[in-house]
Parts: structure tokens; sequence; C-alpha cells
């Protein structure tokens, strides 16, 4: 099956690159290396994972204690700045929006609207049978299907 | 103030109950409706989408009144003022008997 341990003679040493690329996958490469070369593999991936999730954090990392400033001239600061606020006003703008809409006002004599008549049994009944009939129509949509949804294409 | 919202709410014809409801909440009730928040909550949401209609692109909503009818009695609710009225009124319309 495999030996639990060896010296690695499988894996040719003077190959392997340095600092391993982070972006190969080693996944299935660990099955076989697991068989063949045990703890000294295992080992080497969980290296070659830190690594790459310490290469990941150095790219993502910004280091404000970087004392030597890039040198932004003074306009390209000045564009800068102003990019951020627009940004931030935009952000403002959609995070207003979110608030409720208010009500609003549908007459200014309300106890005059709610006394007046109720509405007549003959409108109830013609608004019934109008939501009756577009329910109807509704419930009769349907796919009509004319072909085959696969083809096989031949080609010749 | 209550008593100025609500005494006309008292004088329409066969109410058997009202709401006089805010953002906040209920800030009036009597009759049927006394203490009804629940009615008062599904009435806000009825009232909230109803307001989102509009007739051709219109600004306001298309409607003064919104009645909630049932065999009975029907909910008249209307908005004045940023508080919602309801009130709750017996249907007494009858089908017109044919002998």
């Amino acid at each position: 099956m495999g030996c639990c341990f060896s010296t690695g003679s499988n894996q040719d040493d003077s190959k392997k690159p340095l600092i391993p690329d982070p972006n190969l996958d080693r996944k299935p490469t660990n099955g076989s290396d697991r068989n063949a070369d045990g703890l000294s593999s295992s080992r080497k991936n969980d290296q070659d994972l830190h690594a790459a999730i310490v290469q990941r954090t150095a790219l993502n990392i910004i280091d404000v204690s970087a004392v030597i400033s890039q040198g932004l001239e003074q306009h390209e600061y000045m564009d800068r700045a102003r990019q951020y606020s627009t940004k931030v006003g935009v952000l403002n703008r959609t995070w207003s929006q979110k608030k409720p809409v208010p009500l609003p006002s549908l007459s200014s004599q309300p106890h005059q609207v709610l006394a007046a008549d109720l509405v007549s049994n003959a409108d109830v009944q013609q608004v019934s049978k109008i939501a009756a009939y577009a329910y109807s129509a509704i419930s009769q949509i349907k796919v009509d299907a004319k072909e085959e949804l696969v083809v096989q294409f031949a080609i010749p | 103030m209550t008593t100025a919202l609500t005494q006309g709410l008292e004088r329409i014809p066969d109410q058997t109950g009202y709401l006089v409801i805010s953002e906040e909440g209920v800030l009036a009730s009597a009759g049927e409706l006394e203490n009804d928040e629940h009615t008062a909550g599904v009435i806000m949401q009825m009232v909230r989408t109803a307001c989102r209609f509009r007739l051709h692109g219109t600004a306001e909503p298309p409607f003064k009144r919104m009645s909630v009818m049932f065999e009975d009695y029907v909910y008249a609710v209307t908005i004045s003022g940023q508080k919602v009225f309801v009130v709750k009124r017996q249907n007494n319309q009858r089908e017109p008997v044919i002998v």
C-alpha cells in the first residue's frame, strides 16, 4: 500500500520552487503524497498553505505605519479626496433612502370621507366578478410546448 | 387633542367602533375596535400597500378611502395628517328582493 514514513525519495527536491506557488491546486496530489510519504508530505502541505495565507494577507494589508510616503502630488491628492467624498455622499444618500416612506395624506376631512356612503353592493359584485375573470385568465396561462427543448446536433 | 380626532368619528352613522393609528401605534380606539392592536396592525399594512398604487404615473395614491368589506360590516380607512383613521360601520345594504 505504501510506507508510513520515508525520507521523501519520491520527491525531486532540487526542482521544487523555494517559495511555493499559492495558485497551484494541491488537493489532487494530497492523497497520493500521503500514501507515499506520510508525515513529511502533510507537513509540507501545511507549510505551503501557511505560506499562501501569509502571502495573501501581506497583499491585502495596508501598512499605515510606513514612514516613507509614496509622495502624492497635490492635484492627485485633491482628486482622490474628491473621489472619496463623492463615494461617501452616494452611500449616505442610499442609506437615508432606506427610511420608510411617510404616510401620504388622502384627505383633509377624514370624518367626512369616512361618513360618506358605503360602496354599493352592485359595485362590490362587479369588482368581484372582474377579479374572478382575472384570476381565471391568469390560471389558464400555460406553456404550449411545440418542439423538443433539447436537440441532438448532427455534425457531419 | 384626541377628543378632536375622535369626536367626528363618534358621530359617524352606524359606526360600531374606531381606531386612530399613527406610525408609533394606536392613538385612540373605541367600541368593537377598542384595544384591537391586531386589527390596527393588519389595516396599517393594507393601507401602506394600497398607497403604493398609482394610476398612469400620477404622484398621489388614486383613492381617498379604502373599504374592507365583509358581509355585515365594513372597515372604512383614510389617512389625514400622518394618522390613519379606521371606522367600523354596519353594512345595512340589502340585496333587492325579487318577488
